[in-house]
């Protein structure tokens, strides 16, 4: 019997060397492509692309993931899957010289099989904006934009900062990110989205925690103190709706500081979810929900 | 079935289910949301990389999916003849002794604990999968073994309670895990065919036909031991013996398969019972043709998994219960008066 | 052929329960019809548990043809003893002839296919047990009676020196009761086998048995020839009923009393009106 055993625990301790050993090794490091300028690109990722047009490389995108609808002239490109699901075949069949995709799961398996194919694939992390800035110089490096990127990251930079200066001596306002409004879900601080929030001049109501996308109970909610509170937009019903919406289910909270002084707003997640070149607009955007009077006089 | 099985007769039918097998494998490799032709994707690679889109859609996209497909099926169902034939359960399925919530449990604690193994060319989460899927089968083994007079009932029972504690603690690291990981998480354990390395589909496909090859030695065995324990050691089967290279080799083909492929539902259950129906029990059969079956099966509704919501792809695990189910009825129906157990 | 099981001091207890046999001796020779018998729980399935290897004794030994039981591996074992226990239906549907050559499983090779004269064997075997027509039946769609020949025609196609079989008629009707016996006895007789039947029933153990063993309950035993074994007094005693004895030509049976047994006086009489005939 012990026999037996023995043998069935080194078949699935071999089984296991196999299958993580007996692999043969992918691609180590990200290699860049070649130095020559790439005919033909692919992007799979909507913020990808606004980066890609930003850059003026227009003439050289031949296909977009499905979900990419700015700028305009991204919807006569080719369409690829969505973000959460490219479609392999298709973005063989649009030949790609350089395929540009993000790092998160799904996106890496088409990335790595593609790369196994033989094509070259530049794969970005775009989560914070340190990471934005450098997926922006990269891809300029990538399609031979160098000097477009640089001026590209510079130009948001400066933006930035002008904005981070405007309300760095301002008192911090609490702000309640809310993604999520059937399981009350907020943005918690280790999200880009607290990253902006910080820039302007605010402060996350929520405390750190250990989720990223927290779901926050009715204790925490009632004691948060939020002086605002943001909404990010669902697609399927328009913003002046879920702004309606959104006051009538707030009321309830009535001890809340944004609830009393009515301080609740629905904004359009691409400008601040979407990190691409847009997002110096998305940041002025909250910067307007947080310090209203600042803007009123421009 | 008049006539007991003859080797001819075996080798009969798993040529003619082999020789399917090979047209279904090229046909499905032919559809897809892009079109292709057989001849221009015949023709070769081309001069320049990328420059036969159909060479290489077929072969780097198609191929290497439709086979991963044939050997998860071949996997799943053989796995499932033999646990229905040890437990003596019809309804036993691959998943049943603690295999599933053991490479769920392997799969979070790879993504949670951020291992990533860049320089390896397998996925970590596989074989994390695998490794979690192998202790717990071993776990159920060990403490089945100390329940009970009967070793069936220990099992299951052993299986289904660490199923529920590893689904627990699965609750509780998800519930603290970040949103993105889990994301992956649960994508992953739904079970997904995707394109794989060829060599690593070289090994997995020793590993499972190794597998499959050492179940069917032990086939004629296996008949036997559905008629008990008590009768099958009166006829000379050394069940103690025999139990532990079945239960073994299954559990090791379906923690590749999952390693694999994630947790695919349905194959493992209804093709023995499909096929057990239309053949016959006799394992020295039911195995083979049951490996074949399920690798058409499932490499059909992979394919269609693949092109019904274009460009969009449904996990394989939908097409498997939804296609599943009403094909099972319908068997039942027709064959009705071969099973005695339902009456 | 062979086919002789001898039992030397054989003591046996299950954990906690105490001895059920103490210093069992008896031997049986090849080619015998011995039947077991005794109340419940005397330990008449504990003895064919023993006798098939299915249970270690706690002492004693048993020898099958000269040899100790424990030196015979599982297939030799079987290739010496079948065992026919109560019929049943089996969770996947095989038909009588799959489940019949399941017979021939330690003979064969390591793929498991039956040879042609496996086949014959099954053949001869489903004749002599008249299951010949249930070729492709399943085990399911039979009677009890044509089950339990599946099960007997499995034991002989086994071609064993020795069958064991556990209460092979409790459940079937009179005529398949004797059915079996006469298979039993056929198969004694003209190939030789060795049977070891523990049975319930007396009266047709007694017809067709040339040994008989009875377990006493507590430990004793007895055993030799039906006509002495089965004894008015013993069969009392051991069981614990009022018997009725009476004749049939040579032959003794018994029939329990319950309630005739107040009823005493009636019985009498009726004895004899039989004795005048």
């Amino acid at each position: 019997m012990n026999k037996w055993w023995l043998l069935v625990v080194i078949l699935c301790l071999g089984g296991v060397g196999f299958v993580i050993f007996g692999v043969q090794q992918g691609q180590s490091e990200q290699a860049l492509p070649l130095p020559a300028k790439p005919r033909r690109i692919v992007s799979l990722a909507p913020n990808l692309t606004e980066i890609l047009f930003a850059l003026g490389l227009d003439e050289q995108i031949v296909a977009v993931s499905n979900d990419s609808d700015y700028p305009p002239e991204s919807a006569n490109r080719k369409k690829v899957g969505t973000f959460w699901q490219p479609n392999i075949e298709a973005v063989i069949a649009a030949k790609p010289g350089l395929v540009i995709t993000l790092s998160f799961e799904q996106q890496k398996a088409v990335a790595e099989t593609l790369n196994r194919l033989g094509y070259q694939v530049l794969t970005l992390k775009t989560e914070k904006l340190e990471e934005l800035w450098t997926a922006i110089k990269k891809i300029g490096i990538a399609t031979g934009h160098k000097r477009q990127a640089d001026m590209l990251v510079k130009n948001m930079k400066t933006q930035f900062r002008d904005l981070q200066s405007k309300f760095s001596s301002t008192n911090k306002v609490k702000v309640l990110w809310v993604v999520g409004v059937e399981n009350l879900c907020v943005a918690g601080r280790n999200t880009f989205i607290n990253e902006l929030i910080e820039m302007v001049g605010g402060e996350n109501a929520i405390g750190p925690t250990v989720s990223q996308y927290p779901q926050i109970g009715t204790e925490e909610l009632i004691t948060c103190g939020a002086e605002i509170i943001i909404q990010s937009a669902m697609r399927t019903r328009s913003i002046s709706e879920q702004q309606r919406a959104a006051e009538a289910f707030w009321s309830k909270w009535a001890n809340l500081p944004a609830v009393k002084n009515n301080r609740i707003y629905v904004v359009d997640s691409d400008l601040v979810l979407r990190l691409g070149p847009r997002l110096t607009q998305g940041a002025e955007m909250v910067a307007r929900c947080l310090h209203p009077d600042t803007f009123t006089q421009e | 079935m008049a006539e007991i099985l003859t080797s001819k007769h075996l080798l009969i039918k798993v040529s003619i289910g082999l020789a399917v097998l090979a047209v279904i494998m090229c046909l499905c490799a032919l559809v897809g949301t892009q079109k292709i032709s057989l001849e221009k994707a015949l023709a070769g690679p081309g001069d320049k990389a990328g420059e036969n889109i159909d060479y290489e859609i077929f072969v780097g996209v198609r191929l290497p999916r439709v086979i991963l497909a044939a050997l998860v099926g071949a996997a799943l169902a053989c796995s499932g003849v033999v646990l229905q034939a040890i437990l003596r359960n019809p309804l036993a399925d691959p998943y049943i002794l603690g295999i599933s919530s053991g490479a769920g449990l392997g799969v979070i604690i790879a993504v949670l604990s951020g291992v990533s193994f860049s320089f390896w060319g397998g996925s970590p989460i596989a074989a994390f999968a695998f490794t979690g899927a192998t202790i717990t089968v071993w776990l159920v083994w060990y403490i089945g073994h100390f329940t009970g007079k009967s070793q069936v009932t220990g099992l299951l029972l052993a299986g289904v309670v660490i199923n529920a504690f590893f689904s627990a603690v699965i609750m509780f690291l998800t519930s603290i895990a970040r949103s993105q990981e889990l994301r992956s998480t649960v994508l992953w354990l739904m079970g997904n065919i995707t394109e794989k390395d060829f060599s690593e589909l070289r090994v997995s496909a020793v590993c499972i036909l190794g597998g499959i090859i050492g179940l069917f030695t032990i086939s004629h065995k296996l008949n036997i031991l559905t008629f008990g324990e008590e009768e099958a050691k009166a006829l000379g089967v050394d069940t103690g013996q025999s139990k532990v290279v079945a239960f073994g080799l299954a559990a090791f083909i379906t923690a590749v398969a999952v390693g694999l492929s994630g947790l695919i539902g349905f194959v493992g259950l209804i093709i023995p019972h499909g096929v057990r129906l239309v053949f016959g029990p006799d394992h020295r059969q039911l195995l083979p043709l049951s490996a074949i079956i399920g690798s058409i099966f499932l490499i059909i509704a992979d394919t269609i998994a693949r092109v019904i919501v274009a460009p969009a792809q449904l996990p394989v695990g939908v097409i498997t219960a939804i296609t599943g189910g009403p094909f099972f009825l319908i068997l039942l129906a027709r064959y009705s008066r071969k099973i005695s157990w339902l009456k | 052929m062979s086919g002789i099981i001898e039992v030397e001091n054989l003591s046996f207890g299950y954990m906690r329960r105490g001895l059920i046999l103490k210093e069992l001796s008896f031997e049986v020779m090849a080619g015998t019809f011995l039947a077991i018998a005794g109340p419940n729980g005397a330990g008449k399935t504990t003895l064919l548990n023993l006798l098939c290897g299915l249970l270690s004794p706690n002492a004693g030994l048993i020898k099958i043809d000269s040899a100790d039981i424990d030196s015979y591996s599982i297939k030799e074992l079987a290739q010496k003893v079948a065992v026919v226990r109560q019929e049943f239906v089996p969770v996947f549907d095989f038909t009588v002839t799959e489940t019949v050559s399941m017979a021939r499983t330690p003979y064969l090779g390591i793929f498991g296919f039956e040879s042609k004269s496996d086949r014959q064997i099954v053949n001869e075997a489903m004749e002599a047990t008249d299951t010949a027509q249930f070729t492709s039946r399943t085990l399911g769609s039979l009677s009890s009676g044509e089950r339990q020949r599946v099960f007997i025609a499995r034991a002989l196609a086994q071609d064993t020196p020795i069958v064991l079989l556990d209460e092979p008629t409790s459940f079937l009707d009179l005529k398949h009761q004797v059915g079996i016996y006469d298979l039993l006895k056929r198969a004694q007789l003209e190939k030789g086998k060795t049977i070891v039947a523990v049975t319930h029933d007396i009266n047709l153990a007694a017809q067709y048995a040339d040994v008989a063993l009875l377990l006493g309950g507590d430990c004793s035993y007895h055993t030799g020839i039906p006509q002495a074994i089965f004894l008015p007094e013993q069969i009392e005693r051991v069981f614990g009923v009022k018997t009725f004895a009476g004749n049939v030509g040579e032959e003794k049976f018994f029939l329990p009393l319950g309630k005739l047994a107040k009823d005493v006086g009636i019985i009498t009489t009726n004895t004899n009106r039989d004795k005048k005939q």
